[in-house]
């Protein structure tokens, strides 16, 4: 074999994964106050609504948000109403400078019509308090704050061939006070650009 | 009819391991089809799997010294890239994989993204780019890691991987 330089050896090896919150966990940093788009400082408990808040960790820079997008968009139309308040959440702190700032994210929602909260994660301090690690990447909390769904959206990044919805299943569950099904769930997203990648 | 698919696919990866690695040979393939392939270098060669997406900036960014280290590590670690674009898009990151100068066999996801990632391992969030290593020796996992990281990492999992170090 060809010798391996020896000084890479006492490197340790550091788990490089968050931990995800576990299902049944209370919203952490809850009273944080964000920069939404509005110019408004909002915090989770703001967003909360009668029957749960939904978290989707986002960004203006992923082909797998936009690919989602249009389901950001239904589900916020059909469940905001419903008294589940929506908030995305742009945690890319690595790529402020090229695509993930305040003004792109208004020109973002703006372009694609979010009639939600989009807050900018100074510090990326939510994802890391969430565990969470690409985009797009789901958090629903019941009314109560515990965290009853997390994971991926659908099973399809084609809204027509969709099999399962596993987040708007989660959230009439909820609704219905009844147990979510599937609790966890994973997709193939973007990583979340904390500085320190 | 699943187990005549296995072995199929088995002959067919001990046939190109066999032949001569200079073309680029890029395939359909699930998580079981992975683990398949990694299986088959178990006792021969340490394995480091790379999941990429031509869309994925850090993945693009670290591929090329990922492609460097496997010519340079050839004799005792084996390196598979496997892509997850979308299936549509196969053709795109068939013709990246080319112009990288990637040789041998190459892999597409198809399978649903859920089934595939904990399908590949249970601390995969499904977060690009990921990378995990395989011991030379036993075929256990030694190391994996989600987002880009620096050569070093890499060397150190390789490493690792070639003198039984500790199982995660």
């Amino acid at each position: 074999m060809k010798k391996i330089n020896l000084l890479i050896l006492p490197l340790l090896f550091v788990s490089s994964f968050a931990t995800e919150l576990e299902i049944g966990s209370k919203i952490p940093l809850a009273n944080v106050k964000m920069e939404d788009i509005s110019g408004k400082d909002i915090s989770l408990n703001d967003v909360m609504g009668d029957n749960g808040l939904l978290v989707v960790f986002s960004c203006n820079t992923c082909p797998f948000v936009d690919a989602w997008e249009d389901r950001y968009i239904k589900v916020s139309n059909e469940y905001q109403e419903k008294g589940v308040g929506m908030v995305a959440i742009n945690s890319n702190e690595g790529t402020r400078n090229s695509g993930d700032n305040l003004k792109d994210m208004k020109n973002r929602a703006k372009k694609a019509k979010y009639d939600f909260f989009y807050t900018l994660d100074k510090g990326s301090k939510l994802a890391s308090a969430f565990g969470a690690t690409k985009t797009p990447h789901i958090f629903l909390f019941n009314k109560k704050g515990e965290l009853v769904y997390r994971g991926a959206i659908d099973d399809n990044s084609k809204a027509n061939r969709v099999e399962t919805n596993y987040l708007m299943d989660a959230i009439d569950a909820m609704i219905a006070g009844k147990k979510v099904g599937m609790t966890s769930t994973k997709a193939i997203g973007c990583t979340i650009k904390f500085t320190s990648n | 009819m699943k187990l005549q698919k296995v072995i199929i696919f088995s002959i067919a990866i001990l046939f190109s391991i066999s032949c001569s690695n200079g073309t680029l040979d890029f395939r359909e393939a699930t998580a079981k089809d992975i683990l398949s392939a990694v299986e088959e270098y178990k006792g021969e060669k340490a394995v480091l799997v790379n999941y990429w997406a031509t869309w994925c900036v850090p993945c693009i960014e670290e591929f090329p010294m990922i492609v460097e280290l496997s010519k340079q590590f050839s004799d005792e670690t084996k390196v598979f890239f496997v892509s997850a674009d979308f299936l549509e898009h196969k053709d795109k990151a068939k013709e990246y994989l080319k112009r990288q100068g990637v040789q041998g066999i190459s892999f597409i996801k198809n399978e649903k993204d859920n089934d595939f990632i904990n399908g590949i391992h249970k601390n995969w969030s499904g977060a690009l780019p990921f990378t995990i290593v395989y011991d030379k020796n036993t075929g256990s996992v030694v190391d994996l890691w989600e987002a880009k990281k620096p050569k070093s990492r890499f060397l150190a999992a390789i490493n690792k991987a070639l003198n039984e170090g500790v199982k995660l």
